[in-house]
Protein backbone atom coordinates (compact mmCIF):
# COMPACT_ATOMS: atom_id res chain seq x y z
CA UNK A 1 0.00 0.00 0.00
CA UNK A 2 3.09 2.35 0.84
CA UNK A 3 4.61 1.48 -1.82
CA UNK A 4 2.05 2.30 -4.43
CA UNK A 5 1.80 5.76 -2.61
CA UNK A 6 5.04 6.32 -2.85
CA UNK A 7 5.25 4.91 -6.28
CA UNK A 8 2.56 7.62 -7.42
CA UNK A 9 4.36 10.25 -5.31
CA UNK A 10 6.86 9.29 -7.89
CA UNK A 11 4.84 9.93 -10.86
CA UNK A 12 3.09 13.20 -9.52
CA UNK A 13 6.47 14.65 -8.82
CA UNK A 14 8.34 13.70 -11.69
CA UNK A 15 7.04 16.79 -13.97
CA UNK A 16 7.52 19.09 -11.36
CA UNK A 17 10.84 18.20 -10.85
CA UNK A 18 13.11 21.22 -10.94
CA UNK A 19 16.33 20.65 -12.80
CA UNK A 20 15.48 21.50 -16.91
CA UNK A 21 18.11 18.76 -18.03
CA UNK A 22 18.26 15.17 -16.81
CA UNK A 23 20.91 14.62 -14.37
CA UNK A 24 22.31 11.84 -12.72
CA UNK A 25 21.65 11.01 -9.26
CA UNK A 26 24.42 11.31 -6.95
CA UNK A 27 24.50 8.26 -5.02
CA UNK A 28 25.26 8.83 -1.29
CA UNK A 29 26.09 5.30 0.66
CA UNK A 30 24.61 5.21 4.27
CA UNK A 31 25.90 2.46 6.37
CA UNK A 32 23.35 2.12 9.85
CA UNK A 33 24.93 0.68 12.71
CA UNK A 34 23.42 0.77 16.65
CA UNK A 35 23.42 3.62 17.09
CA UNK A 36 24.32 5.48 14.42
CA UNK A 37 24.50 6.81 10.58
CA UNK A 38 27.65 6.50 8.65
CA UNK A 39 28.35 9.63 7.79
CA UNK A 40 26.03 11.53 9.98
CA UNK A 41 26.00 14.48 7.89
CA UNK A 42 25.66 15.24 4.34
CA UNK A 43 25.42 18.03 2.11
CA UNK A 44 24.06 18.18 -1.28
CA UNK A 45 23.19 21.37 -3.43
CA UNK A 46 19.61 22.17 -4.32
CA UNK A 47 18.18 20.62 -6.85
CA UNK A 48 20.60 17.56 -6.81
CA UNK A 49 18.72 14.25 -6.97
CA UNK A 50 19.91 11.97 -4.47
CA UNK A 51 19.93 8.19 -4.42
CA UNK A 52 20.72 6.82 -1.05
CA UNK A 53 21.80 3.59 -1.25
CA UNK A 54 21.11 2.04 2.57
CA UNK A 55 22.78 -0.86 4.38
CA UNK A 56 22.85 -1.96 7.75
CA UNK A 57 25.79 -4.23 9.67
CA UNK A 58 23.39 -5.12 12.26
CA UNK A 59 19.42 -5.24 12.69
CA UNK A 60 16.91 -3.52 10.68
CA UNK A 61 17.01 0.36 11.06
CA UNK A 62 14.87 3.08 9.75
CA UNK A 63 15.74 5.81 7.67
CA UNK A 64 13.67 8.78 7.66
CA UNK A 65 13.81 12.22 6.83
CA UNK A 66 11.81 14.32 8.73
CA UNK A 67 9.82 16.71 7.04
CA UNK A 68 9.65 14.85 3.84
CA UNK A 69 8.08 11.41 2.92
CA UNK A 70 10.52 9.26 2.92
CA UNK A 71 10.88 6.96 5.46
CA UNK A 72 12.55 3.39 4.50
CA UNK A 73 13.40 0.04 6.45
CA UNK A 74 17.03 -0.55 5.74
CA UNK A 75 17.41 -4.39 5.57
CA UNK A 76 19.53 -6.43 8.07
CA UNK A 77 23.43 -7.09 7.69
CA UNK A 78 23.87 -8.95 4.50
CA UNK A 79 20.23 -9.28 3.38
CA UNK A 80 20.72 -6.14 0.59
CA UNK A 81 19.92 -2.49 0.30
CA UNK A 82 17.52 0.05 0.21
CA UNK A 83 17.92 2.23 -2.47
CA UNK A 84 15.87 6.05 -1.66
CA UNK A 85 15.44 8.67 -4.45
CA UNK A 86 15.09 12.02 -3.13
CA UNK A 87 15.02 15.49 -5.08
CA UNK A 88 16.58 17.67 -2.70
CA UNK A 89 14.63 20.77 -3.82
CA UNK A 90 13.67 22.15 -0.56
CA UNK A 91 16.89 24.25 1.07
CA UNK A 92 17.91 23.60 4.70
CA UNK A 93 19.03 21.54 7.10
CA UNK A 94 16.98 17.71 7.62
CA UNK A 95 17.24 15.51 10.35
CA UNK A 96 17.10 12.32 9.40
CA UNK A 97 16.25 9.57 12.19
CA UNK A 98 16.03 5.66 12.63
CA UNK A 99 12.18 5.06 12.56
CA UNK A 100 12.13 1.49 13.83
CA UNK A 101 13.64 0.70 17.22
CA UNK A 102 17.17 -0.95 17.54
CA UNK A 103 18.35 -1.05 21.17
CA UNK A 104 19.72 1.13 24.04
CA UNK A 105 20.49 4.08 21.98
CA UNK A 106 17.62 4.17 19.35
CA UNK A 107 16.20 7.44 20.24
CA UNK A 108 19.37 9.31 19.64
CA UNK A 109 20.46 7.41 16.05
CA UNK A 110 20.03 10.29 13.95
CA UNK A 111 22.24 12.15 10.79
CA UNK A 112 21.74 15.56 9.40
CA UNK A 113 20.99 16.13 5.36
CA UNK A 114 21.94 19.99 4.17
CA UNK A 115 20.42 20.74 1.37
CA UNK A 116 22.27 24.41 0.02
CA UNK B 1 10.01 15.69 -4.00
CA UNK B 2 10.08 12.53 -5.45
CA UNK B 3 10.70 9.58 -3.66
CA UNK B 4 11.25 5.91 -4.61
CA UNK B 5 12.03 2.53 -3.00
CA UNK B 6 13.47 -0.35 -4.76
CA UNK B 7 14.50 -2.99 -2.81
CA UNK B 8 12.32 -3.43 -0.27
CA UNK B 9 8.60 -1.85 0.46
CA UNK B 10 8.61 1.16 2.36
CA UNK B 11 7.98 0.78 6.23
CA UNK B 12 6.40 3.07 8.52
CA UNK B 13 6.93 3.04 12.26
CA UNK B 14 3.63 1.98 13.75
CA UNK B 15 1.00 4.49 13.62
CA UNK B 16 2.11 8.43 15.24
CA UNK B 17 1.66 8.14 18.91
CA UNK B 18 2.08 4.43 19.45
CA UNK B 19 4.51 3.04 21.72
CA UNK B 20 6.86 0.46 19.98
CA UNK B 21 7.75 -2.32 21.68
CA UNK B 22 10.95 -4.73 21.49
CA UNK B 23 13.57 -6.44 23.87
CA UNK B 24 16.42 -9.05 24.44
CA UNK B 25 16.64 -12.61 26.01
CA UNK B 26 18.91 -14.72 26.58
CA UNK B 27 19.18 -18.30 28.41
CA UNK B 28 22.64 -19.84 29.17
CA UNK B 29 24.37 -22.97 29.77
CA UNK B 30 27.61 -22.72 32.12
CA UNK B 31 29.67 -25.08 33.58
CA UNK B 32 32.16 -24.12 35.91
CA UNK B 33 35.35 -26.66 37.12
CA UNK B 34 34.04 -27.74 40.44
CA UNK B 35 30.65 -26.56 40.13
CA UNK B 36 27.73 -28.04 39.39
CA UNK B 37 25.89 -27.59 35.57
CA UNK B 38 23.71 -24.22 35.41
CA UNK B 39 21.27 -23.58 33.11
CA UNK B 40 19.51 -19.58 33.53
CA UNK B 41 17.45 -17.51 32.08
CA UNK B 42 19.99 -14.85 32.52
CA UNK B 43 18.08 -11.77 31.21
CA UNK B 44 14.61 -10.86 29.71
CA UNK B 45 14.33 -7.74 29.08
CA UNK B 46 11.80 -5.07 27.52
CA UNK B 47 11.96 -2.15 25.82
CA UNK B 48 9.18 0.24 25.39
CA UNK B 49 9.34 3.30 23.45
CA UNK B 50 7.45 6.35 22.37
CA UNK B 51 7.86 9.15 20.53
CA UNK B 52 5.91 12.10 21.53
CA UNK B 53 7.20 14.21 18.88
CA UNK B 54 10.13 14.65 16.47
CA UNK B 55 11.52 16.14 19.30
CA UNK B 56 10.25 14.69 22.62
CA UNK B 57 11.34 10.73 22.44
CA UNK B 58 11.11 8.54 25.43
CA UNK B 59 12.93 4.90 26.51
CA UNK B 60 12.79 2.76 28.19
CA UNK B 61 14.40 -1.37 29.24
CA UNK B 62 13.06 -3.23 31.91
CA UNK B 63 14.70 -6.25 33.25
CA UNK B 64 14.15 -9.90 34.65
CA UNK B 65 17.21 -11.23 35.70
CA UNK B 66 17.89 -15.36 36.46
CA UNK B 67 13.74 -15.92 35.39
CA UNK B 68 12.79 -16.07 39.18
CA UNK B 69 12.73 -13.09 42.01
CA UNK B 70 11.19 -14.17 45.37
CA UNK B 71 13.02 -11.82 47.43
CA UNK B 72 14.52 -14.45 49.68
CA UNK B 73 17.85 -15.82 49.60
CA UNK B 74 19.61 -16.36 45.96
CA UNK B 75 17.36 -15.26 43.67
CA UNK B 76 17.20 -13.23 40.29
CA UNK B 77 16.88 -9.27 40.26
CA UNK B 78 14.02 -6.96 38.27
CA UNK B 79 15.43 -3.74 37.41
CA UNK B 80 14.68 -0.51 35.33
CA UNK B 81 18.15 -0.42 33.07
CA UNK B 82 16.90 2.81 31.52
CA UNK B 83 14.00 4.76 31.59
CA UNK B 84 14.67 8.50 29.83
CA UNK B 85 13.28 11.47 27.94
CA UNK B 86 15.28 13.11 24.97
CA UNK B 87 14.70 16.43 24.42
CA UNK B 88 16.11 17.02 20.62
CA UNK B 89 17.21 21.24 20.42
CA UNK B 90 20.39 20.74 18.23
CA UNK B 91 22.45 18.28 16.31
CA UNK B 92 25.23 19.56 18.57
CA UNK B 93 23.40 19.69 21.83
CA UNK B 94 20.43 17.43 23.10
CA UNK B 95 19.00 16.96 26.58
CA UNK B 96 18.35 13.32 28.20
CA UNK B 97 16.83 12.80 31.56
CA UNK B 98 15.73 9.80 33.31
CA UNK B 99 17.94 6.49 34.64
CA UNK B 100 20.92 6.14 31.89
CA UNK B 101 23.29 3.60 31.08
CA UNK B 102 26.62 4.85 32.10
CA UNK B 103 28.47 5.20 29.07
CA UNK B 104 31.84 3.87 30.02
CA UNK B 105 33.24 1.21 27.19
CA UNK B 106 31.53 -1.15 25.19
CA UNK B 107 28.88 -3.20 26.32
CA UNK B 108 27.77 -1.11 28.88
CA UNK B 109 25.59 0.86 26.53
CA UNK B 110 25.45 -2.45 23.02
CA UNK B 111 24.16 -5.04 25.44
CA UNK B 112 21.76 -6.38 22.75
CA UNK B 113 23.27 -10.48 22.87
CA UNK B 114 23.56 -10.45 18.85
CA UNK B 115 26.02 -7.41 18.99
CA UNK B 116 28.62 -9.42 21.14
CA UNK B 117 30.68 -12.40 21.28
CA UNK B 118 30.46 -14.93 24.22
CA UNK B 119 27.92 -16.69 25.95
CA UNK B 120 28.34 -14.37 28.54
CA UNK B 121 29.89 -10.54 28.47
CA UNK B 122 33.15 -10.16 28.78
CA UNK B 123 34.90 -10.26 32.13
CA UNK B 124 36.27 -6.93 32.00
CA UNK B 125 32.61 -6.00 31.19
CA UNK B 126 31.76 -7.92 34.58
CA UNK B 127 34.58 -6.95 37.18
CA UNK B 128 35.99 -4.14 36.33
CA UNK B 129 33.38 -1.99 34.26
CA UNK B 130 30.19 -3.29 36.24
CA UNK B 131 27.47 -3.89 33.62
CA UNK B 132 24.50 -2.98 33.19
CA UNK B 133 25.81 0.15 35.16
CA UNK B 134 22.80 2.53 35.22
CA UNK B 135 22.18 5.54 37.51
CA UNK B 136 19.18 8.49 37.35
CA UNK B 137 20.54 11.18 36.30
CA UNK B 138 20.51 14.58 33.33
CA UNK B 139 22.79 15.08 30.37
CA UNK B 140 23.66 16.09 27.46
CA UNK B 141 24.49 14.49 23.66
CA UNK B 142 24.65 14.79 20.36
CA UNK B 143 26.75 14.74 16.91
CA UNK B 144 29.85 17.13 16.97
CA UNK B 145 30.57 16.51 13.00
CA UNK B 146 33.43 14.62 11.23
CA UNK B 147 31.97 11.44 12.60
CA UNK B 148 32.56 12.80 16.34
CA UNK B 149 29.67 12.38 18.87
CA UNK B 150 29.25 12.69 22.59
CA UNK B 151 27.60 12.21 25.75
CA UNK B 152 27.89 14.00 29.29
CA UNK B 153 26.18 12.67 32.12
CA UNK B 154 25.55 14.24 35.79
CA UNK B 155 24.84 11.00 37.68
CA UNK B 156 24.89 10.19 41.82
CA UNK B 157 28.21 8.90 43.01
CA UNK B 158 28.83 5.48 44.38
CA UNK B 159 28.61 4.01 47.79
CA UNK B 160 32.09 2.65 49.22
CA UNK B 161 30.57 0.66 51.26
CA UNK B 162 29.80 -1.70 48.72
CA UNK B 163 33.27 -2.18 46.97
CA UNK B 164 34.86 -5.60 47.06
CA UNK B 165 38.23 -7.25 46.26
CA UNK B 166 36.86 -9.21 43.81
CA UNK B 167 34.18 -7.03 42.47
CA UNK B 168 35.76 -4.16 42.36
CA UNK B 169 33.37 -0.93 42.59
CA UNK B 170 30.51 -2.88 41.17
CA UNK B 171 28.37 -3.60 44.65
CA UNK B 172 29.05 0.45 44.55
CA UNK B 173 26.64 1.34 42.21
CA UNK B 174 23.08 2.58 43.08
CA UNK B 175 21.49 1.94 39.99
CA UNK B 176 18.65 4.36 40.58
CA UNK B 177 17.32 3.04 43.46
CA UNK B 178 16.69 6.13 46.05
CA UNK B 179 20.52 6.92 45.12
CA UNK B 180 22.17 9.21 47.62
CA UNK B 181 23.28 11.87 45.23
CA UNK B 182 25.33 14.14 48.36
CA UNK B 183 28.11 12.83 46.11
CA UNK B 184 27.69 13.73 42.58
CA UNK B 185 29.61 11.98 39.78
CA UNK B 186 30.23 12.84 36.29
CA UNK B 187 30.38 10.53 33.29
CA UNK B 188 31.19 10.74 29.37
CA UNK B 189 32.52 9.66 26.19
CA UNK B 190 33.43 11.04 23.33
CA UNK B 191 33.15 8.71 19.92
CA UNK B 192 34.76 8.70 16.97
CA UNK B 193 32.79 7.01 13.71
CA UNK B 194 34.10 6.11 10.66
CA UNK B 195 32.97 3.38 8.13
CA UNK B 196 33.91 -0.13 10.00
CA UNK B 197 36.07 2.18 12.56
CA UNK B 198 34.36 3.18 15.73
CA UNK B 199 37.14 4.32 18.83
CA UNK B 200 35.77 5.88 21.72
CA UNK B 201 37.33 7.49 24.81
CA UNK B 202 35.12 7.51 28.06
CA UNK B 203 34.96 8.27 31.88
CA UNK B 204 33.40 8.20 35.20
CA UNK B 205 34.63 10.58 38.02
CA UNK B 206 32.55 11.33 41.43
CA UNK B 207 32.43 11.19 45.09
CA UNK B 208 31.21 7.81 46.90
CA UNK B 209 31.88 8.60 50.31
CA UNK B 210 27.81 9.16 51.57
CA UNK B 211 27.79 5.32 52.69
CA UNK B 212 30.63 6.22 55.22
CA UNK B 213 29.66 9.39 56.72
CA UNK B 214 29.85 7.86 60.22
CA UNK B 215 33.57 6.66 59.82
CA UNK B 216 35.01 9.97 59.46
CA UNK B 217 37.32 9.68 56.47
CA UNK B 218 37.59 11.78 53.94
CA UNK B 219 35.03 10.98 50.58
CA UNK B 220 36.95 7.96 48.78
CA UNK B 221 37.08 8.97 44.76
CA UNK B 222 36.71 7.16 42.27
CA UNK B 223 37.90 7.59 38.28
CA UNK B 224 37.05 5.55 35.69
CA UNK B 225 39.08 5.89 32.31
CA UNK B 226 38.34 3.94 29.19
CA UNK B 227 39.48 3.50 26.01
CA UNK B 228 37.49 1.44 23.29
CA UNK B 229 37.52 0.42 19.58
CA UNK B 230 35.62 -1.45 16.94
CA UNK B 231 37.19 -2.46 13.54
CA UNK B 232 35.03 -4.38 11.03
CA UNK B 233 36.19 -5.14 7.29
CA UNK B 234 34.81 -7.50 5.21
CA UNK B 235 34.12 -10.92 6.98
CA UNK B 236 36.57 -9.75 10.00
CA UNK B 237 36.16 -8.07 12.87
CA UNK B 238 38.18 -6.02 15.94
CA UNK B 239 37.81 -5.32 19.19
CA UNK B 240 39.88 -3.92 22.13
CA UNK B 241 39.11 -1.93 25.13
CA UNK B 242 41.64 -0.72 28.09
CA UNK B 243 39.71 0.27 31.49
CA UNK B 244 41.50 1.31 34.40
CA UNK B 245 39.62 2.31 37.93
CA UNK B 246 40.99 4.64 40.87
CA UNK B 247 40.19 4.14 43.99
CA UNK B 248 41.52 7.46 45.99
CA UNK B 249 41.44 7.22 49.80
CA UNK B 250 41.43 2.92 49.85
CA UNK B 251 43.96 2.73 52.73
CA UNK B 252 41.48 4.78 54.99
CA UNK B 253 38.55 3.08 53.41
CA UNK B 254 39.74 -0.43 54.04
CA UNK B 255 40.75 0.37 57.98
CA UNK B 256 37.82 1.92 58.16
CA UNK B 257 35.23 -0.83 57.13
CA UNK B 258 37.62 -2.93 59.02
CA UNK B 259 36.96 -1.42 62.32
CA UNK B 260 33.37 -1.15 61.44
CA UNK B 261 33.16 -5.47 60.13
CA UNK B 262 36.46 -6.78 61.67
CA UNK B 263 37.48 -7.43 58.33
CA UNK B 264 39.35 -5.46 55.70
CA UNK B 265 37.56 -5.61 52.51
CA UNK B 266 41.24 -5.60 50.88
CA UNK B 267 40.05 -2.73 48.29
CA UNK B 268 42.86 -2.26 45.78
CA UNK B 269 43.63 1.61 44.91
CA UNK B 270 43.81 0.64 41.28
CA UNK B 271 41.69 -2.28 39.02
CA UNK B 272 43.07 -2.76 35.47
CA UNK B 273 41.26 -4.39 33.02
CA UNK B 274 41.84 -4.62 29.41
CA UNK B 275 40.70 -7.34 26.26
CA UNK B 276 41.38 -7.81 22.85
CA UNK B 277 39.32 -9.56 20.38
CA UNK B 278 39.53 -11.63 17.21
CA UNK B 279 36.33 -12.66 14.83
CA UNK B 280 36.20 -14.11 11.46
CA UNK B 281 32.66 -15.38 9.74
CA UNK B 282 33.92 -18.87 8.53
CA UNK B 283 30.89 -19.44 6.86
CA UNK B 284 30.77 -19.33 2.68
CA UNK B 285 29.78 -16.07 1.42
CA UNK B 286 26.51 -17.20 -0.23
CA UNK B 287 25.08 -18.05 2.87
CA UNK B 288 22.32 -16.15 4.50
CA UNK B 289 23.01 -17.74 8.03
CA UNK B 290 26.38 -16.67 9.23
CA UNK B 291 28.88 -18.63 11.61
CA UNK B 292 31.39 -16.23 13.55
CA UNK B 293 34.94 -17.56 15.16
CA UNK B 294 36.19 -15.33 17.65
CA UNK B 295 39.42 -15.81 20.45
CA UNK B 296 39.82 -13.11 23.35
CA UNK B 297 42.18 -12.36 25.65
CA UNK B 298 40.84 -10.45 28.48
CA UNK B 299 42.57 -9.11 31.45
CA UNK B 300 41.05 -8.06 34.60
CA UNK B 301 42.90 -7.37 37.98
CA UNK B 302 40.61 -5.93 40.38
CA UNK B 303 44.26 -5.91 42.59
CA UNK B 304 46.55 -4.29 40.45
CA UNK B 305 47.70 -2.05 42.82
CA UNK B 306 47.30 -1.31 46.93
CA UNK B 307 47.11 1.21 48.78
CA UNK B 308 50.36 1.62 51.21
CA UNK B 309 50.39 -1.48 53.91
CA UNK B 310 48.23 -3.70 52.10
CA UNK B 311 49.27 -6.73 49.86
CA UNK B 312 47.03 -7.73 46.58
CA UNK B 313 45.07 -11.20 47.02
CA UNK B 314 46.92 -12.84 44.04
CA UNK B 315 44.00 -15.11 43.09
CA UNK B 316 42.60 -12.05 41.75
CA UNK B 317 44.62 -10.82 39.39
CA UNK B 318 43.62 -12.31 36.81
CA UNK B 319 43.44 -13.04 32.99
CA UNK B 320 41.48 -15.16 30.87
CA UNK B 321 41.88 -17.16 27.36
CA UNK B 322 38.19 -17.51 25.75
CA UNK B 323 37.45 -19.09 22.26
CA UNK B 324 34.30 -19.99 20.94
CA UNK B 325 31.47 -19.41 17.99
CA UNK B 326 28.62 -17.80 17.56
CA UNK B 327 25.56 -19.00 14.74
CA UNK B 328 23.33 -16.60 13.50
CA UNK B 329 20.59 -18.06 11.82
CA UNK B 330 19.62 -14.52 11.62
CA UNK B 331 21.39 -11.24 12.21
CA UNK B 332 19.21 -10.79 15.24
CA UNK B 333 19.54 -14.32 16.43
CA UNK B 334 22.49 -15.88 18.43
CA UNK B 335 23.85 -19.56 19.34
CA UNK B 336 26.37 -19.44 21.36
CA UNK B 337 28.96 -21.62 22.72
CA UNK B 338 32.43 -20.79 24.37
CA UNK B 339 35.32 -22.41 26.46
CA UNK B 340 37.41 -20.20 28.25
CA UNK B 341 40.36 -21.06 30.61
CA UNK B 342 41.00 -18.17 33.60
CA UNK B 343 44.43 -17.92 35.18
CA UNK B 344 46.26 -15.85 38.22
CA UNK B 345 48.91 -15.00 39.42
CA UNK B 346 48.40 -16.94 42.70
CA UNK B 347 50.55 -20.13 42.88
CA UNK B 348 48.24 -22.22 44.77
CA UNK B 349 44.66 -21.64 43.55
CA UNK B 350 44.02 -22.22 39.88
CA UNK B 351 42.10 -20.56 37.71
CA UNK B 352 38.79 -22.22 36.74
CA UNK B 353 37.49 -23.35 33.03
CA UNK B 354 34.30 -22.91 32.29
CA UNK B 355 32.35 -24.05 28.78
CA UNK B 356 29.46 -21.67 27.95
CA UNK B 357 26.71 -22.44 25.60
CA UNK B 358 23.95 -19.54 25.22
CA UNK B 359 20.96 -18.55 22.78
CA UNK B 360 20.11 -14.91 22.32
CA UNK B 361 17.53 -12.89 20.21
CA UNK B 362 16.82 -9.48 19.83
CA UNK B 363 13.38 -8.25 18.64
CU1 LIG C 1 18.43 2.26 14.47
Amino acid sequence: MMKLLIISLLLLGMPQAPSPKPQAPRVIRVSAERFAFTPSEIVVEQGTTIEFHLTSDDTDHGFRIIGTDVNAEIPKRRRGETVVKYVADTAGRFVIECSRPCGAGHTAMRATLVVK
Amino acid sequence: MVCLLLAVPAYAQGREGVPTLSGYMETHLNKEQNLPTEADMHRFVFMVGHSFSDRIKFWSEFEVEHAVVTGAGVSGEVGIEQAYVDLMLHRRFNLRAGVVLVPVGIVNERQEPPTFYGVERTFVDTVIVPTTWRDAGVGAFGDLGRGFSYRAYLLPGMDAAGFTAADGIAGGRQQGSRADASDPAVSGRLEYRRRGLTAAGSFWAGGSGFGLIRLDIETPTVTVGSLDARYRRGRHELRGQWVAVNIGGAGDLNRALQLQSGNSPNIASRLLGAYGEVATRVSPERWADEVVAFARYELFDTQNKMPAGFLPIQELQRSAMVIGATYFPDPDVAFKFDVSRERNKSEGIQGPWRLNFGVGWWF
